[in-house]
């Protein structure tokens, strides 16, 4: 189990804080904080759920981003800035 | 079912208006939510400023990462999440409004727009040379003199934002954090560089313009009214319960 955090730039900022399992490289438990809007706000939430248990591999992880915000509206990141902010935090 | 509308087809035959005076922020916050909550057939435009000074934050921000609590607390200001999105933001020298409303454009960049605009009007009114930048900004000669920040619940549209009469950026960065101390001194002369006011402009003369506007882009009569005592009893029970809080402001 590893605590990590990252603060990425995408046109909003991203603050990501993770915990991962180091040994099956999942996402354990996630925070993602920043300035952005997301519509309906509660999509966060979900977002966060849907990412628990998931690989911290690129292609994974933007999918299942997609998938939990297949239904909302963001401005200031989108999935591919999103897994790089996640993915910052191992580096 | 939420009705959808074009822009231009939305026309109010009256405008509810509400100039709640000077508050603390989580009355603020409170009173926002309590009037989404509470709304007629009437869009509301609330005019309100805050006393002390505060610290608003977006729905998605982290309070301890974006502001110094300790430095806040001892000088005085009030700190709060929003029901919106968005930065941090220090409220101080300032007209603020909030629109709320059960019409408006489905889209969201079209409903900033519907609204932004109508903002912009009200200050070129005032002499100033004024234009808006999508998503939520207005500008004056390309400097930010105005942000807004919207959110939908139970068909409700909020939007409340903004309208700088004074900015003090060094105290800004005394109460907020920066994602880098390295780059402090650089941030803080870009926002230098980036943001301005409606200098010169009084309280009462950016309300008043703010209010010609309305009336006269939705072609509505305006309502000069005061809250209801449902929706006093409604803002300090959510102020108290909910926007003083730590479970609502440490969220994240």
């Amino acid at each position: 189990m590893k605590r990590a955090h990252n603060v990425y730039k995408s046109q909003k900022l991203i603050r990501i804080m993770l915990e991962y399992d180091e040994t099956e490289n999942t996402i354990n438990w996630i925070t993602i904080a920043g300035d952005f809007f997301l519509y309906p706000e509660e999509a966060l939430e979900t977002l966060e759920a849907g990412l628990i248990g998931t690989k911290l591999e690129k292609e994974t992880l933007k999918q299942e981003i997609d998938n939990c915000l297949k239904n909302s509206e963001v401005y200031g990141f989108d999935s591919t800035s999103l897994t790089e902010a996640i993915l910052g935090c191992k580096t | 079912m939420v009705a959808r509308h074009k822009m231009s087809t939305i026309r109010f035959s009256k405008i509810r208006v509400l100039e709640t005076g000077y508050n603390n922020a989580a009355l603020n916050m409170a009173i926002d939510e309590a009037l989404i909550e509470n709304i007629g057939d009437a869009p509301i435009l609330r005019i309100y400023g805050w006393q002390p000074a505060a610290v608003s934050i977006g729905y998605f921000q982290s309070i301890r990462e974006e502001v110094d609590l300790e430095k806040c607390s001892k000088i005085g200001v009030d700190v709060v999440r929003r029901l919106t999105g968005g930065g941090a933001v220090l409220h101080e020298i300032e007209l603020t409004y909030s629109f709320i409303t059960k019409q408006y454009p489905q889209n969201i960049m079209e409903s900033y727009r519907w609204i932004c605009e109508t903002i912009v009007i009200s200050i070129k009114r005032l002499g100033f040379d004024a234009s808006f930048v999508p998503l939520n900004d207005i500008v004056v000669k390309g400097k930010k003199v105005s942000g807004s920040a919207q959110t939908r619940r139970k068909g409700v549209l909020l939007q409340h934002g903004t309208l700088l009469l004074g900015v003090d950026v060094d105290k800004m960065f005394c109460v907020l954090k920066v994602p880098s101390e390295k780059f402090k001194d650089k941030i803080i002369k870009d926002v230098k560089e980036r943001v301005t006011s409606l200098a010169g402009t009084t309280f009462e003369e950016m309300a008043s313009s703010l209010k010609t506007s309305f009336a006269t882009k939705f072609d509505a009569k305006l309502l000069a009214d005061t809250m209801s005592t449902e929706e006093i009893n409604h803002a300090n029970w959510l102020a108290e319960r909910k926007y003083n809080s730590g479970e609502w402001n440490r969220r994240r």
